[in-house]
């Protein structure tokens, strides 16, 4: 996991209490900009329908009574939308949700109602100028995990709540499995097992492309190459008691 | 033992664990559910043997994504309840105020020096004035407490009309002191700016009512709700500028540790903030243009001027430090 951090990465490692390290996926400007959309969809249809709902209540109630309402309706949902969801249990609104997206801290804990406060209502900062968010999106350019302003003064990181997983075909098993003639580092191991759960989303040709940058590990160039990466890996994954 | 072996052995409790986990995040907690922590720290080494035995990227990211599920769950942060809305009330909110008092002086300062300034000013000239209220502002600021006194009070006799004030107050001044509040992030600026806007637009109104139009219309409807209203706007300004003077001067801390620190403090100048102003939404909305003799208003309005001087003084002195 060490080299994980060098590398340029949007997966961030966190230690947690009990001693064990996760990895959190940060989430870029691209998708919260869609999620933000969904939201928006949302509170315009909600706003809709109130507004529909209370000019035909306004007969009975009072044209004045409804357009209060209305005012204080939008209140709400323009200021505590955001916040009332980001402070709940699945840490994220609607939008946010369906795009797969959930705001925490950087320690991967879940957020605060005054986090949850706090960032949303710095949003009209990130929103400026006008509504483009551009300072918003400078702030994430500006930044190693992509917080906006609202989210460095919350102390907040927008993750993807499930981290897809990789596409992955295991080719099909070999028929041996063979001890790698030296041994091999972390990231050597990780590599072989990848190429091993990867291999069959690839065709032959590729496969022994990618099999002749290890030909110094396996003594051999294309097909064969490939088939000794292969039992190698069967080898660290499956069978080690040969 | 082998990534298969492993993940045979211990599927089942995995299966156990994940069942939990969905149940409580579905909110019906199925029986069992206290076993859920344990659950959790056995998965959480689970994890870490996946991660030290390189058991492949497959099992370590699932595992990874369980930790995950159960970790949002166990570290989710409880809101007080009822006992923390008043102990903000009684004690936590007057303390932070007390606290920052510097910047309580500095943000009253912003807001109150251009608003007398204009007040004074209306007396000799009116062209500052007239500038900044332009003529539709002092087209409204006629209608609304033009010569005849109870202008306002008519305007108001529509039914529900109060109603529909008290929520327009609602909108617009909360909105503004959530405003004040985010301007802090740009350094200050934008509070700064907040407030020193409201007070020159405030002041320039004043002043015209006093010259131009019935200052007794005028301020027997503001003097109710004055109190809350430019506290709660003075308060919010002293919130963004916790934010920006962060930005600006983060002392020993690295800036944005500073800024996280920062906005924690301001949290509870921004609770009060938007509480003031509500409760002055209430006050603009169904009392300060109620056909109610003047006295009253003003003996109503000092009163709780004395009651906000006292309350910040004195409320939570006894109590401990909630920092």
């Amino acid at each position: 996991m060490e080299s994980l951090k060098e590398k340029l990465d949007t997966l961030q490692a966190v230690e947690l209490a009990e001693g064990v390290e996760i990895r959190l996926r940060i989430a870029g400007p691209m998708v919260r900009a869609g999620a933000y959309l969904i939201d928006f969809l949302i509170r315009l249809g909600v706003m809709i329908v109130v507004g529909i709902g209370l000019g035909f209540a306004g007969m009975a109630i009072g044209d004045k009574v409804a357009h209060g309402l209305l005012l204080l309706i939008w209140f709400t949902i323009a200021w505590w939308y955001p916040v009332y969801f980001e402070a709940g249990k699945r840490g994220a609104t609607p939008g946010k949700r369906m795009a797969g997206l959930r705001v925490v801290q950087p320690s991967g804990a879940p957020i605060s109602f005054g986090q949850s406060l706090i960032r949303n209502f710095l949003r009209f900062i990130d929103g400026m100028p006008w509504i483009t968010y551009g300072f918003g999106l400078a702030s994430c350019m500006a930044t190693k995990r992509f917080q906006r302003l609202g989210d460095l003064a919350a102390g907040t990181v927008v993750v993807y709540e499930r981290i897809p997983p990789e596409p992955s075909i295991a080719a099909p098993p070999p028929m041996s499995s063979s001890r790698p003639p030296v041994a091999l580092t972390a990231d050597e191991v990780r590599a072989l097992g990848m190429f091993r759960d990867r291999a069959g989303l690839w065709s032959e040709a590729r496969r022994s492309e990618i099999a002749d940058h290890a030909s110094v590990l396996s003594g051999a160039k294309g097909n064969a190459g490939v088939g000794r990466l292969m039992s190698m890996a069967h080898w660290l994954q499956e069978k080690r008691d040969s | 033992m082998t990534a298969g072996d492993f993940e045979n052995k211990n599927s089942a409790r995995w299966a156990e664990y994940e069942a939990l986990v969905r149940s409580v995040e579905l909110g019906k907690p199925m029986p069992g559910v206290e076993r859920l922590p344990q659950r959790f720290r056995e998965l959480c080494l689970d994890l870490s043997l996946s991660q030290a035995r390189m058991y492949g990227i497959r099992l370590s990211e699932k595992l990874n994504a369980l930790v995950i599920r159960g970790y949002n769950l166990i570290y989710r942060e409880k809101t007080g309840g009822w006992q923390a809305v008043v102990r903000m009330a009684a004690v936590t909110f007057p303390q932070t105020v007390r606290r920052e008092w510097r910047l309580f002086w500095l943000c009253s300062a912003v807001f109150w020096i251009p608003f007398f300034a204009l007040l004074i000013a209306a007396k000799y000239d009116l062209t500052w004035i007239q500038a900044i209220l332009g003529s539709e502002g002092m087209a409204d600021m006629e209608k609304m407490y033009g010569s005849e006194a109870g202008q306002i009070e008519h305007l108001r006799s529509a039914y529900g009309s109060n109603f529909m004030m008290f929520c327009f107050y609602i909108n617009n001044n909360v909105g503004i002191d959530f405003r004040i509040f985010a301007g802090g992030m740009t350094a200050g600026l934008g509070t700064l700016f907040f407030l020193l806007f409201n007070g020159l637009h405030i002041g320039a109104s004043a002043g015209y009512a006093n010259a131009a139009c019935d200052p007794k219309a005028f301020w027997s409807f503001v003097v109710s709700h004055s109190s809350f209203e430019l506290t709660g706007m003075i308060i919010a300004g002293m919130a963004g500028m916790r934010l920006g003077l962060a930005i600006l001067w983060p002392g020993r801390l690295p800036r944005p540790r500073a800024l996280v620190e920062a906005a924690k403090k301001a949290l509870p100048l921004i609770y009060g903030a938007a509480v003031m102003t509500g409760l002055a939404a209430i006050v603009e909305g169904f009392w300060s243009a109620q056909p109610i003799p003047s006295s009253w208003k003003y003996a109503f309005g000092a009163t709780f001027w004395v009651l906000h001087v006292v309350y910040f003084l004195l409320a939570g002195r006894q109590a401990r430090d909630a920092a």
